[in-house]
C-alpha cells in the first residue's frame, strides 16, 4: 500500500516525467524517499517516514502499528 | 600506502565522480544527470576535467532509485561507450535487500570497481542503512567471484574498524581502497585532525579518497591531496558551487580539484594510471 499523501505530479526543473510529491508536507520528496512513500523493498511509510506519522499525530508516541510494522532494523 | 610522500613525490591524484547518486535528483539540482543518457555526456565532461573513475547508481526514468542488472547494463553500456573511465557501480541501498544489492554487480562486463559501505549509516528520522557484516561479506565475496575491486567506504572512524574486521575475514589484494566520508550525522565530523586521524588508523597496504559532503568537499579534496589520497567529488555528494550558488555540472566541480591538485603539484590521473594506481 502506498502513503496516502503521495501524489505524482510534474513541475521539477530539467525533467518531464512526473515526479514523487508529498501532499503531507507540500514538498517534491527525494527520489530515495519515494520508495518509503511507495512502501518498496523492506520500507514501510507507516514506520518509517515522519512526514506521514506526523501527519497522523504518530510521531509524539507509539501506535499500534509500531509494535507489528516492519522497521529499518528489521531490514536485509 | 598512501601518505605524505606521495604528495612530496608528486604521484598522481586519483579523481572519483560521483555523476548522480540515488538519495536527491533534480528536485536539488536540475543540471544532476539522470538518465543514462545524461550521465553519460556528464561522465564524458568529467573525464575531460581530469575525472579518472565514474561512480554510477542507476534511476529509473522518473529518477527513483534502480537496483535491476538491467539499467545499471543501459547505464554502464552509455557511460562505456562517451568514456574510458574506470566504472565503479553502488552497491549501496537504504531499505533494499542483499538480493537487490547485489544486481549492480552482475552486467556484463562487470564493473571494474563497486563500493562496499563498511557498517550502518542513519537516514532521515527513523531510517537506517544497516549494512550488517554478514551482508558486507556477501556482498565481497560476489565481488571476488566477479573479479571487481571493492572501494571501502567508510562512514565513520568505527568503519575503519570495520576495514581491519574485513580484512581478517577475507584475502583482498592490496591496495585496499578506502573512501573516508566526512560530513553530519552518523559520519565522521568534518574536522581535518579527524581525517590525520583516519589515515593514521588505516591498515598498510590502504590507499583513500577524501569525501567531504556539502561544503566540506573542496577543502576536504584539497586535504587528502596534500596528504597523498585521492578524492571523490561530484553532485552525489554537493549540489553546490558555492554557498548559494547550485554547481553547473560536474564537470566543473572536477574541474576544481583538478586544478587544485596541480597547483599542488600532483597531475591528475588518467584512467590507465588510475588502473594501476588502484590495481583494477
Amino acid at each position: 500500500m502506498t502513503c496516502p499523501y503521495l501524489e505524482y505530479r510534474e513541475g521539477i526543473e530539467g525533467t518531464p516525467t512526473e515526479r514523487a510529491y508529498c501532499a503531507a508536507v507540500d514538498e517534491f520528496v527525494q527520489p530515495m524517499r519515494a520508495d518509503v512513500c511507495n512502501d518498496r523493498y523492506d520500507l514501510s511509510h507507516t514506520s518509517d517516514c515522519e512526514f506521514y506519522r506526523e501527519a497522523e499525530g504518530l510521531e509524539a508516541g507509539e501506535s499500534a502499528d509500531d509494535a507489528t510494522g516492519p522497521s529499518s532494523e528489521e531490514a536485509d | 600506502m598512501s601518505g605524505y610522500d606521495d604528495y612530496l613525490a608528486g604521484e598522481p591524484v586519483v579523481v572519483t565522480v560521483a555523476l548522480t547518486g540515488g538519495v536527491h535528483g533534480k528536485e536539488a539540482n536540475p543540471n544532476l544527470p539522470e538518465t543514462p543518457a545524461e550521465v553519460a555526456a556528464a561522465a564524458a565532461d568529467a573525464a575531460e576535467a581530469g575525472a579518472s573513475v565514474a561512480h554510477l547508481h542507476a534511476r529509473k526514468p522518473n529518477g527513483e532509485r534502480a537496483f535491476s542488472t538491467e539499467r545499471f547494463q543501459e547505464l554502464t553500456d552509455a557511460v562505456r561507450e562517451t568514456t574510458d573511465l574506470v566504472v565503479q557501480h553502488s552497491t549501496g541501498g537504504t531499505g533494499a535487500p542483499l538480493s537487490e544489492r547485489r544486481k549492480p554487480l552482475r552486467t556484463d562486463p562487470a564493473p571494474e570497481m563497486a563500493s562496499l559501505d563498511m557498517g550502518p549509516l542513519n537516514r532521515y528520522r527513523h531510517l537506517t542503512s544497516e549494512n550488517p557484516r554478514a551482508m558486507v561479506d556477501a556482498l565481497y565475496d560476489e565481488m571476488a567471484e566477479r573479479g571487481i575491486k571493492p572501494e571501502l567506504e567508510a562512514f565513520n572512524d568505527g568503519h575503519v574498524n570495520e576495514v581491519h574486521g574485513l580484512l581478517e575475514r577475507r584475502d583482498l589484494a592490496e591496495p585496499y581502497h578506502t573512501t573516508l566520508v566526512f560530513g553530519g550525522g552518523t559520519l565522521t565530523p568534518a574536522r581535518p585532525r579527524n581525517l590525520l586521524h583516519l589515515v593514521d588508523n588505516l591498515p598498510e597496504g590502504a590507499t583513500f579518497n577524501t569525501l567531504g559532503f556539502g561544503p566540506h568537499q573542496l577543502p576536504f579534496a584539497t586535504l587528502g591531496t596534500v596528504l597523498g589520497g585521492h578524492v571523490r567529488v561530484g553532485l552525489e555528494d554537493n549540489v553546490y558551487y558555492e554557498r548559494g550558488e547550485l554547481a553547473a555540472s560536474n564537470a566543473q566541480l572536477v574541474e576544481r580539484v583538478a586544478d587544485v591538485a596541480r597547483t599542488l603539484g600532483r597531475e591528475p590521473a588518467t584512467p590507465v594510471e588510475a588502473r594501476e594506481i588502484l590495481n583494477c
